[in-house]
């Protein structure tokens, strides 16, 4: 996978320049989420306004927390606005009739 | 009237332990039988899908699967199948399982299925050969379908269920973004269903998508994933008349 560091605001001069751009870096978080121990594939990023938004729904608090660590170390230096959500699990208070 | 529990899209892992067991064991109060639509764990590991055997073993209502893309991800979908049959888990991929519910006979046929897209923007069996066994692959698990499908009909089941992973109808993945429908899966499915005949089709696998749908031929469809019922199954009370 990739290293942040290089993906960060301040990569050094001369490295490859494709590697700050935010699609790629959106693109590589979106790899990373779903080749590690998540295995994510549901959570949605976007640039929105000039920052990303991330959203989506994660099994459980644990999940959520990983998530948000990847996330922060895939963007560095961007504006990230994120809303993920833990999966509910309660029964349902009705059923639907058919 | 049968009651049909169902949820897709547990993706438990080992954090997950005991989060769904307090409402499924609510189930025989609300539900006949529990339908699980796919990728019930992250990476298809046996250490994730003993997660899940421990969390339906034993429930007093039968538990009906069919495996997702998840479950197949470590390539050991015969072990993760092994790990909840040995639960007491059916797992049905390409065939059918017949329950009985409150003297009805409630048939269920369930594969996992798989993308190709929907009418008029679909994958065709052309080209290089990657392509045509990705387009093959959906259309095996289509014929399966509709094979075990009609095989409950003979069997007299007074109503039929479709199981599967991938959607049958782009109906249910409204909130999904068009371009990756074709991921999500395929008018093959539906197809299957119209020609076979069924009182309900259960899928997972579009996390943003929307619950209702309904096919060509007027088969209601329910996408069951978690995120989208936000609950830990919803519940479809079928009328045998």
């Amino acid at each position: 996978m990739n290293d942040p560091t290089t993906h960060g605001a301040s990569a050094p001069a001369g490295s490859e320049p494709a590697a700050g751009n935010v699609d790629y870096r959106i693109a590589h978080l979106r790899d990373r989420l779903a080749a590690e121990e998540l295995g994510e594939l549901g959570v949605r990023a976007e640039v929105r306004a000039g920052a990303v938004a991330v959203t989506g729904t994660v099994p459980s608090a644990q999940c959520r927390e990983t998530l948000l660590r990847i996330v922060h170390e895939e963007l560095a230096g961007l504006t990230v606005h994120s809303d993920i959500v833990v999966a509910e699990t309660t029964r349902p208070d009705h059923a639907e009739e058919l | 009237m049968m009651r049909v529990a169902a949820v897709g899209d547990i993706h438990m892992g080992p954090d997950s332990q005991g989060l769904l067991r307090p409402a499924f064991e609510t189930l025989p109060d609300c539900a006949d039988l529990l339908l699980l639509a796919g990728d019930l764990t992250r990476h298809g590991t046996p250490e994730e899908a003993r997660v899940v055997a421990q969390e339906v073993r034993d429930l007093p209502v039968p538990v009906v699967a069919v495996l997702g893309n998840h479950d197949h991800h470590d390539e050991q979908p015969e072990k993760v199948t092994a790990i909840l049959q040995d639960a007491g888990v059916t797992v049905l991929e390409g065939e059918g399982t017949v329950v009985e519910c409150g003297g009805r006979r409630l048939g269920i046929a369930g594969t996992k299925g798989f993308g190709g897209g929907f009418v008029g923007r679909s994958a065709g069996e052309f080209g290089e050969p990657v392509m045509k066994e990705f387009v093959r692959t959906t259309r095996r698990s289509a014929d399966s379908l509709r094979g075990a499908l009609e095989a409950l009909g003979r069997q007299g089941c007074d109503a039929r269920v479709a199981l599967t992973h991938f959607s049958p109808v782009a109906d249910t993945l409204a909130g999904e973004p068009p371009e990756i429908h074709p991921f999500l899966g395929s008018y093959l499915l539906a197809e299957a269903i119209d020609t076979a005949g069924a009182d309900l089709a259960v899928h997972g696998h579009a996390h943003l998508g929307t619950e209702h749908g309904m096919t060509a031929g007027g088969v209601r469809v329910r996408n069951v994933a978690q995120p989208v019922i936000r609950r830990a199954f919803n519940v479809y009370r079928l009328s045998a008349d």
